[in-house]
């Protein structure tokens, strides 16, 4: 039944027959992140923080039971999110790492704010006009510039394609 | 006279199946057809001026985010320029590294990636996904559904399905209200199965968002993607505002996949007259360009229209071969009904099963097929001694095991149990303990009593008003005595504050430890090297509870 | 999106063989827009745009593009008179009044449906497509979810449209109705899919992207 310590067993094997080859380095203090440092909730526990500024290693379940945790602590930060785009970018996946970036901008939008943006951003939704004031709200309000950058490029694109709001 | 054996023949379930006619001009046609466009790219200023025949003047929406966004420059006019039946060659070539051929085919475009696979036999196509895909042991998916949308046996078929060896897990609904309910219920389920399972609810786009950040599910899949703009337009999405959506999960610590697959344009009433293939080159350069990091794709819900024209199964498996090329995590269907023959319903997933991929089946049904939503899987419930014994004559790992019945009997029965407290707990509709009992043993929902509908979804939308999210589940779950699937779903929770399972192909083993395209990367050049059954995993597949023991005679 | 007409004929008898569409075809280049065009026993008549309703009482049924004018029966063979006349006899039986739009822009049945729940004055409308594909729709739910989805057209029989428009007429007096019974065949993706596929092509030639939804008036013969 115990697929998974099988699986841990042969990753082992694995990882180790490749650090006897290219040994990954160890990512040095404040450098940044690669393969090497993964996963980050165990090899660098120390780093991780919620949004509200708990260290990952203080979450604990006794702490949800009692209250003291709430779903607002239970999310991910930018800063991680930001150390996973470096280890992504360290296997080369370069466009992962830019969607991990996009969206460590967008956590400060409130879940409801985010569900409308998106929805506006669907054919036919919206005017021009009507997107770029979200892209200045994205840029100017939450500091979210590749997102921004994003909705100005679509809002070009539906003009172009006609799928601007029509009635 | 008629004559008898072809009075037996016409008898066959092969020939209940419905088939077409190749029909190119309007996109009836797998793959290789002659009105896909010729691979071109040009490039000026940094900045992709050509693109498969197209200028910039003439693209249209999916061009432009494909030429602005999926395609890698630096090496784009070279990797052009090579012939495709070389790279169709390295493909298969041992000596060549899967680093190496992502080299070329994250540099090319959409019509050269059709043009590649479109030089391999389906053996080859196969070599091609053992050695390209992300992780390095392959894994399974299964649907959990039922008609009723019963989450008692939701719970209870996931565990089962879990004990079994699923890695993920995807409900979706009969009636779309009932999908917090639904969601909830796979969660519990599988975690009091095995610990460390990934659940998701599919549904339409924005709710399936919702659910997610409401801690229901932990990773979406129905992020549907498509290779015509019409078609697009009618899934009411953009590339850009799809682009947007794969953020908005990863800024809640979501993993995520999009969903594409040959036939949805057809079906849809707009190819443009392209083949199925090449349409979803274009979909796969869609999800790369938006950052996802994988796919679950090979037509999905609408495989009965490839299988409906010839070599429309090993179109299938093109398109698998492709997400892999552009370095995706492949989740490879598998998971619908194509055909009334169980000989071609076993020859269409030989290429995924016997390769290996990140997730054979997209989902295998862990219930009979009457209770699956997703309008029944090419696998069920019913098949799964099957599957098993397909592993053990091949020496494969198909992601699961056989299992001993007293075994399912207690994860089934401890899966309802922990909802019912969990209902208690949180004040919903209660499940009674009939419910339990029979959700224990049931096969499917034909043996389920029935809920009072109304007074779950008033019960739904109530919870949903009062922002009941994942926490909540925690403290119920304990306070109901089940402290042990409480600690699962709160490590759960847990793992979407670190985000390492965002990365390609992850999944969890019981202990939390994630295992993806980072840490447990293929590596396969060549016999015994990449993914080898171990002696323990080979024990546990072989060791089927009816084979007779020679000691007993 | 110009199908050859007579191409895409030939292969749906193909595959259908039995189905008869044939008599209504050659109208269909030829159709404006609001022409009346019998179509058996119901004749579907486009009578301008559509009002947007304020009436309370009412339930919207948004038609697809090619429903009863150049498509006339499901994929089973249903008629769509006596579908159309099933859905109107639920919601009457409901003491609820019904108004029919015809839907261009888009062939895709929940867009149909969510059309017609925001010209409906309940803000309940029913879409559905040829092939007989249903959706009951609210007009503040996301366009591609519902209240209730009948996906599987084979499966829809007539009793079933009577409960559907018996339901959406519940919706819209603010019930809860206990859902239509969901049905699931895994077996009629194998026999139809194909089919479904060239019928869903017939009725997307005739979508107009730039046209709001029209008023249509019936009279059943």
């Amino acid at each position: 039944m115990d697929q998974e310590a099988l699986m841990r067993q042969i990753v082992e094997q694995v990882m180790s027959a490749m650090n006897k080859g290219v040994s990954a380095p160890a990512a040095p203090a404040g450098g940044r992140m690669t393969a090497a440092n993964y996963p980050l909730a165990e090899k660098e526990a120390d780093k991780l923080k919620t949004p509200t500024g708990k260290p990952f290693g203080s979450l604990s379940y006794e702490k949800v039971l009692s209250g003291e945790l709430t779903s607002d602590d239970m999310r991910i930060a930018p800063e991680t999110l930001e150390y996973q785009a470096q280890v992504a970018e360290s296997v080369n996946r370069e466009a992962f790492a830019g969607n991990l970036r996009r969206a460590a901008e967008l956590i400060a939008v409130p879940d409801e704010r985010l569900l409308e943006i998106y929805n506006a951003l669907r054919p036919y939704r919206s005017t021009k006009q009507e997107l770029l004031d979200i892209a200045g709200e994205l840029d100017g309000k939450y500091g979210a510039k590749t997102a921004a950058a994003l909705v100005r490029e679509a809002a070009e694109v539906y003009e172009k394609r006609d799928r601007l709001k029509k009635f | 006279m008629k004559s008898k054996r072809f009075e037996a023949l016409a008898a066959r379930p092969v020939n209940q199946d419905g088939y077409v006619q190749e029909w190119p001009e309007v996109g009836l046609i797998a793959m290789n057809s002659p009105f896909d466009p010729k691979p071109s790219i040009k490039i000026e200023n940094g900045r992709i001026v050509e693109m498969d025949g197209k200028t910039r003047a003439d693209f249209d929406m999916l061009d432009t985010f494909i030429a602005d966004h999926a395609i890698r420059l630096g090496n784009a006019e070279k990797a052009m320029a090579m012939d495709s039946l070389d790279i169709a060659r390295k493909i298969v070539d041992i000596n060549v590294s899967r680093d190496e051929i992502l080299d070329i085919t994250l540099s090319v475009t959409p019509a050269k990636l059709t043009e590649i696979v479109g030089k391999l036999t389906i053996v080859e196509i196969m070599m091609g996904m053992t050695k390209m895909r992300a992780r390095l042991m392959p894994a399974n998916q299964c649907h959990v559904t039922n008609v009723k949308d019963n989450p008692v046996q939701i719970a209870a078929d996931a565990a089962e399905a879990a004990v079994r060896g699923f890695a993920e897990m995807e409900t979706t609904v009969g009636i779309a209200r009932y999908a917090p309910f639904n969601a909830m219920a796979l969660f519990v389920g599988a975690q009091a199965g095995r610990p460390g399972i990934m659940t998701q609810c599919a549904l339409e786009e924005a709710t399936e968002l919702q659910l997610g950040m409401r801690g229901f599910t932990t990773y979406a899949e129905t992020i549907s993607v498509y290779g015509t703009e019409p078609v697009f337009m009618d899934g009411d999405d953009t590339p850009y505002s799809k682009a947007f959506l794969a953020s908005c999960y990863a800024s809640r610590g979501l993993k995520m996949r999009f969903t594409s697959g040959t036939g949805s344009e057809v079906q849809m009433g707009y190819a443009e007259g392209k083949s199925m293939l090449y349409l979803e080159a274009r979909c796969l350069a869609v999800t790369k360009g938006a950052g996802v990091q994988g796919t679950q794709n090979g037509s999905v819900s609408c495989v009965g229209v490839p299988a409906g024209v010839p070599g429309g199964i090993r179109a299938i498996a093109a398109e698998n071969l492709i997400a892999m090329l552009l370095d995706l995590e492949s989740t490879t269907s598998n998971d619908q009904t194509f055909t009334h023959s169980d000989l071609r319903r076993v020859a269409r997933s030989v290429p995924q099963l016997f390769s290996g991929t990140d997730y054979i089946c997209s989902g295998y049904s862990a219930t009979p097929n009457y209770d699956n939503m997703f309008a029944g899987s090419n696998w069920d419930a019913d098949d799964y001694d099957d599957w098993n014994i397909i592993q053990r004559d091949m020496r494969i790992d198909g992601g699961l095991q056989p299992v001993k019945e007293e075994d399912v009997i207690k994860a089934r029965n401890k899966a309802a149990r922990a909802l019912q407290g969990m209902f208690r707990e949180l004040g919903l509709p209660p499940i009674t303990d009939e419910e339990v009992e029979a959700a224990t043993y049931a096969r499917g929902s034909e043996d389920m009593p029935n809920r009072n509908v109304n007074e779950d979804l008033k019960a739904i939308e109530a919870m949903m008003a009062r922002k009941v999210t994942g926490v909540d589940f925690v403290k119920a779950l304990d306070k109901a005595g089940f402290p042990d699937v409480a600690q699962n779903i709160y490590n759960m929770l847990r793992q979407k504050v670190a985000g390492d399972y965002l990365h390609t192909a992850s999944i969890f083993d019981k202990d939390f430890h994630v295992y993806s395209g980072v840490n447990a990367p293929n590596d396969y050049h060549g016999p015994m090297t990449g993914y080898q059954l171990s002696e323990e995993r080979w024990e546990q597949i072989k060791n089927i509870p009816n084979a007779i023991r020679p000691e007993d005679i | 999106m110009n199908f050859d007409e007579k191409m895409l004929r030939s292969v749906i008898e193909e595959v259908l063989k039995e189905m008869s569409s044939a008599s209504a075809a050659p109208a269909a280049k030829a159709a404006p827009a609001a022409s009346t065009l019998s179509a058996g026993e119901m004749s579907l008549t486009d009578s301008g745009e559509a009002a947007r309703g304020v009436a309370p009482d009412e339930v919207v049924i948004g038609l697809a593009p090619a429903f009863g004018v150049y498509q006339h029966e499901t994929i089973i063979h249903q008629p769509h008179s006596k579908v159309l006349r099933e859905i109107i006899a639920g919601i009457e039986e409901e003491g609820m009044k019904w108004r029919l739009i015809r839907v261009y822009r888009t062939s895709d049945v929940s867009f149909i449906a969510h059309d017609a729940a925001e010209y409906s004055g309940s803000g309940i409308g029913i879409g559905i497509q040829s092939k007989g594909t249903t959706v009951i729709h609210q007009k503040d739910l996301p366009p591609l979810s519902n209240l209730e989805l009948f996906s599987q057209a084979p499966l829809i029989e007539m009793d079933t449209f009577r409960q559907i428009g018996k339901n959406a007429a519940k919706y819209a007096k603010g019930e809860a109705p206990t859902p239509v019974t969901v049905r699931n065949d895994q077996m009629a993706r194998p026999t139809y899919q194909a089919i479904a596929a060239l019928l869903h092509i017939k009725e997307t030639e005739h979508c107009d992207r730039d046209k709001k939804p029209q008023a249509v008036t019936v009279s059943f013969k």
